[in-house]
């Protein structure tokens, strides 16, 4: 087969496995969207004209919103308006796309996603691989229970602390929001990303542990070491590598986690971000909005299981052809 | 939440190991006892069950009582851990939280683990266009990061304790869904089911005779984990007023309610917290314990 | 404390006269008064960032209530007349005012050089146009000019204004001091609507520069503004910091220069921190508990006189507020004129007078009620706790029913579906026509804030207190309908509550007003 052909081969492969997947998906994540807030007890004309609207402004809101339409009519308009604007309406408080909202606060969520995944992975990479090469012995044990302790500390609270020790005591980082300047933002980024990575560590240098076991039982390792290759070298090179593949489709899920992380650590930190609008918008049932972040979220989460899937299937040739083990075990 | 549901992805691949049933027996006990996790685990887990359920008993004072002209005391003999703004002792509402919080997470638990496993073994089991849509359900909801699910239907279906068992029982069956989906999925073609079937066996019999006795293990030491996570959603969300409300005593408000005052009287905020770490190292083990006892994990 | 909330101030439907006699008596709270004072000489230049807890949505002056955009728009646009930190009326954009004996004709004489930011020169015909656009809104102004005006004309040298009502109407002053009566010039400036609000042009000290409706605002100082030098700052940032905590750490910090919100709790923490000040004033804002007077329970006076007698408001207003605020035992609060708030008319702490009173009423066993609040605000959950635990005391079982803003709004005022709730009433400007009006009118829109609550002696006073002239006639009027009130107990005044705001150090001459916002003319920072 010609380079070429092979290569298409791949990449259709790998494009049928991820539509497949990815449509049934999208559809359930519109529905759960679209329903999500139908079950909203009380008017939410109402709710966004307050305390001194007149019973005829309330109804002129449900009509400019379609309550007054039929469930299935307001779906059709829900899908169409998603398709043609991709966003879920506009705002009832701020009277603007929910994609235009989401997409001004994103940068500063991403921020914070990104550094949380670095943080996650310079923590939870070395972890393993001590673990891994100490299977058993008492460090090994260490890494496995300390870490967990993460597990059970609430984001927010971890953030508070962060905030006492390194930002008001230490007065290394901001106490919150978001500077302006060239590296400010990063820097004010660290402990809510810090806070965020708590969480996602324990669960990764479990996994990566147990690949980095597996891996280094193979039989090609033991060829490597009969060929007196150096071990650290064998370690880094070879095992790490392959242990990676599993471990990069567990991140993948992780960013999900980390995200709604994130969101929450936001409000702790006062950044103005997608999360400290989620919120805004759940204080004055702004419900467009709610909706809109609920979906952006899927979707970004949905993109990254697919490059994640696209990636491991580039690295590890083995999975081009096998079926997809990747949103669902 | 997806980190400890993503925790358990590897031990699905290793649900093999179950299908082997009893070979080389040794009972639950002996293994769970040899086990230092199980052992501290249970201990810990225990203990704070202990407390929960005696805090009537325990706590020196009425949790609720308050003396408006004694706010925020320090530590006394009176008040071992001071008082809140209201004058309440602090101590004593740790210990009502630690009921009010943890019978909301094992009740809040209850109904994704029974609905979680059903759906999980008769998808993996049954296979088919069931399977498929039953994987398609799962992924969609997987696609949602927890908190912002979460915090969407707690705010559709209104704060408080409601809206809390709502939104976990739509989200929360969704992790065991998975691992025993992907466990049946196994059995399905291991001899002693095929044997089973060959010999008449209705399915719905085999799925509750054979298959569920192999997977509950797994899904019990899953349940821990999540009545962990379910328990600092629940602290999460009423920190974020979104929970628990007051009056009743909860670790996420008690820690809100602390958070003025954290550069003067940081412990306000910071023993709750403990409390709840605690509490998290406890179930942890306890789960690790579990599965080293049963060797699924 | 508050929540990220947008605050809802309440809407208010009647206006009221001026003339206040406000003698402020800035107690025990031992803080730097309303205005952070100094003796140095003002520096100008430089920028103030202030931390809100809310963004600015909108600056359209005449459809705005909510407390984010009015003290947005209180900086661009101004008004005939305005008051002082003490809520005395003082002219403004009038240099003086002349109200005829039968108050029937008011004459404003406009102040020589004003000019809006784009420098064109303030004239009559700005004023009439503003007025008109606003009593033209009607029911889309939610703080209408509701004086029963005739006619609104510009003199023939255009620098005067006259107003002529069909009746006396004393509030008028005090309803044109209001910010939803600024001034903006004629046809818009020849700009649409929308286009004008959304970049104004008026006589404020600060005129609109970046404007993010779901984040920060910056203002540029007006180098027109009619008050010569000022203001100080080059620029004023409202910086969103959604959070009170965060906002306190961060003034702290020295991130934000100054905070819009204080959480009670911390006001002596940044008193004793040499880097940071706080500025406090009387508001117009009270605490209250109101019933819902057409409940099964609360219909029955003695009830409501029980529990009044079985709070103990001191306690509260301590634990609460950290002695910020002051005991409340009067509708009206000392910051507006003819308080009666030392009249002795309020029922006292006594839980055996309570008992006794609650042993007249028709449920001497007690019952169970809820207690409704919005959730998100750590002081009025802490309040609602201490209700709730000084009714047990009197065999009444209160269950809190802590609503969203949303569902409080439509239980609460749109269905008058609840118990009792804690809430809070707010004078927009100082005459005490438009808290009474508001509390206690039947027929208003508010249906006596939500109590139902009706008594025809007490409507007929407050159509009195409309047309008499201000005075002993007047101040007698209120005093009569605050003794009814604190005798029928439809609502309990539990504190009266301070505006508090923080800065650094660096910052000089911030003044408060009692509405809640800051005038930053006078304002500097060192550099």
């Amino acid at each position: 087969m010609p380079p070429f052909r092979h290569f298409a081969v791949m990449v259709w492969r790998v494009l049928r496995r991820a539509l497949s997947r990815v449509v049934p998906v999208a559809v359930g994540v519109v529905v759960i969207v679209f329903f999500l807030l139908r079950l909203v007890p009380g008017d939410p004309a109402r709710a966004v004209l307050g305390d001194t609207a007149t019973q005829e402004s309330v109804d002129a809101l449900r009509a400019q919103l379609g309550l007054d339409l039929p469930l299935w009519k307001q779906f059709v308009d829900f899908v169409l308006q998603l398709v043609t604007r991709f966003d879920t309406g506009d705002s009832l408080v701020y009277h603007e796309s929910t994609r235009v909202l989401i997409a001004e606060r994103a940068p500063l969520s991403l921020g914070i996603v990104a550094i949380a995944v670095i943080v996650t992975l310079l923590v939870a990479i070395p972890l393993a691989v001590i673990a891994a090469s100490h299977k058993d012995g008492p460090l090994d044990h260490l890494i496995r229970v300390v870490p967990t302790v993460g597990l059970g500390m609430p984001t927010f609270w971890i953030g508070l602390l962060l905030i006492i020790v390194f930002a008001v005591t230490l007065k290394w980082f901001p106490v919150g929001g978001v500077g302006t300047g060239a590296l400010e933002p990063w820097r004010s980024f660290v402990l809510p990303a810090i806070a965020v990575s708590f969480a996602a560590v324990p669960p990764l240098v479990r996994s990566l542990r147990a690949q980095l076991l597996d891996v280094m039982d193979a039989d090609f390792v033991t060829t490597l070491r009969a060929a007196h290759i150096p071990e650290r070298r064998i370690q880094f090179r070879h095992i790490l590598r392959n242990a990676a593949v599993p471990s990069l489709n567990l991140f993948g899920v992780n960013v999900a986690y980390l995200i709604g992380g994130t969101l929450v650590v936001e409000k702790v930190f006062a950044i103005n971000g997608v999360g400290m609008l989620l919120f805004n918008s759940i204080s004055s049932r702004d419900f467009p909005v709610v909706q809109g972040v609920a979906l952006y979220c899927a979707i970004f989460v949905v993109v990254i299981t697919l490059a994640v899937d696209a990636i491991s299937a580039v690295i590890d040739p083995r999975l081009r052809a096998a079926p997809s083990h990747l949103v669902t075990a | 939440m997806m980190a400890a549901r993503s925790a358990t992805r590897g031990s699905a691949a290793t649900a093999e190991d179950v299908d082997v049933p009893r070979a080389g027996y040794v009972p639950f006990w002996r293994r769970a006892l040899g086990s230092r996790s199980f052992v501290a685990g249970a201990t810990l887990f225990g203990a704070l069950l202990v407390v929960a359920l005696l805090a009537p008993v325990l706590a020196p004072h009425d949790p609720s009582t308050q003396n408006l002209t004694g706010g925020l005391q320090t530590s006394s003999a009176d008040h071992l851990l001071g008082t809140d703004q209201l004058g309440r002792d602090i101590l004593s509402r740790l210990l009502f939280a630690a009921r009010t919080d943890l019978r909301i997470a094992v009740t809040a638990a209850a109904f994704p683990f029974v609905f979680g496993v059903a759906v999980g073994i008769i998808a993996g089991f049954v296979g088919g266009w069931v399977d498929a849509v039953v994987s398609r359900v799962i992924d969609t909801v997987i696609a949602f990061p927890f908190y912002v699910i979460v915090i969407a239907l707690v705010f559709a279906v209104g704060v408080g304790e409601p809206g809390i068992y709502a939104a976990f029982a739509l989200v929360g069956w969704v992790g065991y869904a998975r691992v025993m989906r992907a466990s049946a999925r196994t059995l399905r073609s291991a001899g002693w089911v095929a044997a089973a079937r060959g010999g008449g066996l209705s399915t719905p019999r085999v799925l509750v005779r054979h298959v569920l006795p192999n997977v509950l293990p797994q899904a019990v030491v899953l349940l821990m984990t999540e009545i962990l996570l379910i328990m600092v959603a629940v602290v999460t969300l009423g920190y974020l007023g979104l929970g628990v409300q007051p009056p009743t005593p909860d670790w996420g408000t008690m820690i809100a309610d602390g958070q003025n005052f954290i550069t003067t009287k940081w412990w306000l905020s910071a023993v709750p917290g403990l409390a709840i770490v605690y509490t998290g190292i406890s179930l942890s083990l306890f789960a690790d314990g579990l599965g080293d006892a049963w060797r699924v994990a | 404390m508050q929540s990220p909330l947008i605050p809802l101030r309440r809407r208010a439907l009647k206006i009221g006269v001026a003339v206040i006699a406000a003698a402020l008596v800035l107690t025990g709270c031992a803080t730097d008064a309303s205005t952070s004072s100094s003796a140095e000489s003002p520096q100008a230049g430089g920028t103030i960032t202030i931390g809100r807890t809310a963004s600015v949505t909108s600056f359209d002056v005449n459809k705005e209530i909510t407390a984010n955009n009015a003290f947005a728009i209180d900086k661009v646009f101004e008004s005939l007349v305005s008051f002082d930190s003490d809520g005395k009326i003082i002219p403004w954009l009038a240099s003086d005012y002349t109200v005829s004996d039968d108050g029937l004709t008011y004459v404003f004489t406009l102040r020589d050089g004003v000019k809006f930011s784009d420098g064109t020169a303030l004239t009559a015909k700005d004023v009439v146009f503003s007025l008109e656009r606003h009593l033209k809104l009607g029911a889309d102004a939610p703080l209408p000019l509701d004086a029963p005006i005739t006619s609104i004309t510009a003199g023939s040298d255009d620098t005067s204004v006259t107003i002529l009502l069909k009746s006396a109407y004393t509030p008028l002053l005090a309803e044109l001091a209001s910010f939803s009566n600024g001034i903006y010039p004629a046809d818009f400036g020849g700009k649409s609507e929308e286009a004008f609000f959304k970049s104004p042009v008026a006589t404020g000290p600060f005129v609109v520069s970046e404007w993010d409706t779901n984040g920060d605002l910056t203002f540029v100082k007006n180098t027109n503004y009619w008050q010569p030098g000022k203001p100080y700052i080059d620029k004023l940032v409202y910086k969103l910091v959604a959070d009170d905590t965060q906002l306190l750490q961060q003034v702290q910090a020295g991130q934000l220069d100054a905070i819009d919100e204080v959480p009670y709790s911390n006001v002596t923490e940044l008193q004793n921190n040499a880097s940071t000040t706080v500025v406090t004033n009387k508001s117009w804002e009270i605490e209250q508990v109101f019933f819902n007077t057409k409940n099964k329970y609360f219909s029955d006076e003695h009830v409501r006189r029980a529990i009044a007698q079985a709070i103990d408001r001191a306690g509260l207003t301590q634990a609460v507020t950290f002695g910020t605020g002051t005991v409340a035992n009067s509708l009206i609060p000392p910051t507006i004129s003819y308080s009666a708030t030392d009249q002795g008319y309020a029922l006292d702490y006594d839980v055996t007078a309570a008992k006794a009173e609650l042993a007249q009423s028709a449920y001497p066993d007690g019952f169970a009620v809820s207690l409704a609040i919005k959730a998100g605000n750590s002081a009025v959950a802490q309040e609602a706790q201490i209700v709730q635990e000084a009714l047990k005391q009197i065999d009444i079982t209160v269950t809190i029913d802590s609503l969203e803003v949303a569902t409080f709004q439509e239980q609460v005022y749109g269905n008058l579906d609840y118990d009792f709730m804690i809430n809070s009433g707010q004078s927009d400007y100082p005459d005490p026509d438009e808290l009474v009006s508001f509390q206690a009118d039947p027929e208003g829109w508010s249906q006596s804030y939500w109590t139902s609550y009706t008594n025809p002696e007490v409507t007929t006073l407050i159509q009195q207190g409309r047309v008499t002239a201000s005075g002993d006639e007047r101040q007698s009027i209120y005093f009569d309908i605050q003794k009814i009130l604190a005798s029928e107990v439809p609502y309990i005044p539990l504190y009266f509550t301070s505006t508090i705001k923080a800065s650094t150090s660096k910052v000089h001459d911030l003044t408060l007003l009692p509405n809640g916002s800051i005038r930053f003319q006078d304002a500097w920072i060192e550099q």
